[in-house]
């Protein structure tokens, strides 16, 4: 499960091409010569696909062994390169985070730009680190594993309890035992002092 | 044979069966023998005093009524099979199938019991009156005779539902097929993917909408149309579907998205709900438990009292073992007091 890049795009008016605001990709996982090939190829399948998103739309589109996803907002476009396993919800909340925060940090520049920034944003390399594992992107998904998590705990602390009263259940058992044959005792005690007039 | 009642064409022997019945009356030869068809001899039963033939004509009515109905179930199960052919993706008849199968079903079980009460009604029959050899295996063979039909005709049965069942299947996974997931398309132009374009059957918009919603109103959605092939017409009319499908793809992506998201929270609150119905149920075993220790507790209490107890009576027999000795002595002498005014007596 991990992103293989993140981009986030100027999505202009259909007939040219969107402009890349910030790019943060992870090639590590390819050979040293594949890497600017691969590199290449992310972003011009970034903009293909971002220039085909309509605004305010989300997408999701298979291309050979990734799925891409892309998220619209208003012009300001942000690409996701994920494997099949990452789960789709995951990814367009990453989207949807990302975006926000390039909108808080660049607020309207980027409307306003003509070509390729090279200047790396280092919250989007961060995010691309951070945010392979998709339990981080999606509070939803971190929760339902927490839950689950306390669930199977609680599980094992039933089972325990259940242990538990097996064994006090024996321990009552005991002491009922116990308690009988001290009265036994008792009473076959006094019965020897009573008689005592002979000898 | 002779129950096939079921269709339009019977004889009516009505006329003839009564000439045979003036004949045996004659002949004194109770009932045996009687090649009248059941149909037209129905209602000229009933006028038949002998209690005999009444029996055997009751029997005869019964086995009539059951071949009539296992005829017309069987047509109702040819029908039946019919539906289930021809059924095709779309326009399913569902409901008519459930309910042609639901009526033949219990066509068939009533048909079962019917013809366990004619055997008995048969074995009672021979039990009562006299039997006549012929009489006995006439009756069996019809009763063979139906309960064969009714076999056939639940074995039909069976096979048209196993039909329909491979039927379903197989629509399913068409379904599936063709209305799939939009995550799953080919956005790039210069990777063909048309996995589906080779299954004709009956889907004629349904090829459009993954291959469409990558291509947008652009000049490089000329490409995408040429590219798609084969089945589309002109590339304008197609352009205009294509956006249209896109559109509609869009909208459904979109609430794919927000639905997801919805089914994720209700999984988490349903998560919820169990994690505290798990707490309930841990809060009632520890309480009771607590019970538990506390009876023990007080088991024990009982305990130490008793042994204390019978610790203190036997310190208190302790005591009186060693001062017994006194009250021993004391008796010795009086023992020996007694001995001396004994002798002094005798001596």
């Amino acid at each position: 499960m991990k992103i293989t890049a993140l981009l986030v795009l100027k999505a202009a008016p259909e007939t040219t091409d969107p402009v890349i605001l910030s790019n943060a990709s992870d090639v590590s996982h390819f050979g040293y010569f594949q890497r600017s090939s691969v590199k290449e190829f992310v972003v011009f399948v970034g903009r293909t696909v971002a220039s085909r998103t309509p605004p305010s739309q989300r997408q999701s589109v298979q291309h050979e062994e990734y799925k891409v996803h892309a998220y619209n907002r208003n012009g300001l476009c942000a690409v996701g390169f994920m494997d099949d396993h990452y789960p789709v919800r995951s990814a367009f909340s990453l989207l949807n985070q990302v975006i926000d925060e390039y909108q808080k940090s660049f607020g309207e520049t980027w409307r306003s730009a003509k070509e390729d920034s090279s200047q790396p944003w280092p919250y989007l390399a961060d995010a691309l680190t951070k945010f392979q594992d998709p339990a981080e992107a999606d509070k939803l998904l971190k929760i339902q594993r927490e839950l689950d998590e306390t669930k199977i705990i609680l599980h094992k602390t039933i089972d325990s309890v259940l242990a538990r009263g097996e064994k006090l259940d024996s321990l009552v058992e005991k002491s009922s035992d116990l308690s009988m044959a001290s009265q036994m005792f008792y009473k076959q005690a006094k019965k020897t002092n009573s008689c005592c007039t002979i000898l | 044979m002779q129950a096939r009642r079921g269709q339009s064409s019977y004889r009516d022997r009505t006329d003839e069966f009564f000439g045979i019945v003036e004949t045996l009356r004659r002949s004194t030869a109770p009932d045996a023998a009687n090649n009248v068809p059941y149909g037209g001899g129905g209602g000229g039963r009933r006028e038949d005093p002998r209690s005999a033939v009444a029996n055997q004509s009751e029997f005869k009515k019964r086995a009539a009524v059951i071949g009539l109905a296992i005829n017309q179930t069987s047509q109702k199960l040819s029908k039946l099979a019919q539906l289930a052919k021809r059924s095709s993706v779309f326009d399913d008849p569902t409901r008519e199938i459930q309910e042609l199968t639901a009526v033949i079903k219990q066509e068939i079980s009533s048909l079962n019991s019917a013809l366990i009460d004619l055997q008995a009604v048969r074995n009672s029959h021979n039990d009562e009156r006299t039997i006549s050899r012929d009489t006995t295996t006439h009756s069996a063979t019809v009763v063979d005779d139906l309960k064969n039909r009714l076999m056939d005709t639940t074995k039909e049965f069976k096979d048209v539902l196993t039909l329909r069942t491979e039927n379903m299947k197989i629509h399913e996974i068409r379904r599936q097929r063709f209305t799939s997931n939009p995550s799953k398309e080919s956005t790039n132009p210069f990777v063909r993917q048309r996995p589906l374009a080779s299954k004709p059957a009956a889907t004629q918009p349904a090829p459009l909408p993954w291959a469409s919603s990558s291509s947008s109103s652009s000049s490089s959605s000329q490409l995408v149309p040429r590219r798609q092939g084969e089945a589309e017409s002109s590339p304008l009319l197609q352009q205009s579907q294509q956006q249209q499908q896109q559109q509609q793809q869009m909208v459904p992506l979109q609430d794919t998205y927000m639905e997801s998201r919805a089914e994720a929270l209700h999984n988490v609150e349903s998560t919820i709900h169990e994690l505290s119905n798990i707490f309930t149920q841990l809060a009632t075993m520890v309480s009771q438990q607590g019970e538990i220790a506390i009876r023990i507790d007080q088991n024990m209490e009982d305990t130490l009292a008793n042994v204390e107890g019978a610790q203190s009576q036997l310190a208190r027999y302790l005591n009186s073992i060693s001062s017994n000795r006194w009250l021993m002595i004391k008796i010795f002498f009086v023992l020996i007091a007694f001995l001396m005014v004994f002798l002094f007596f005798v001596a």
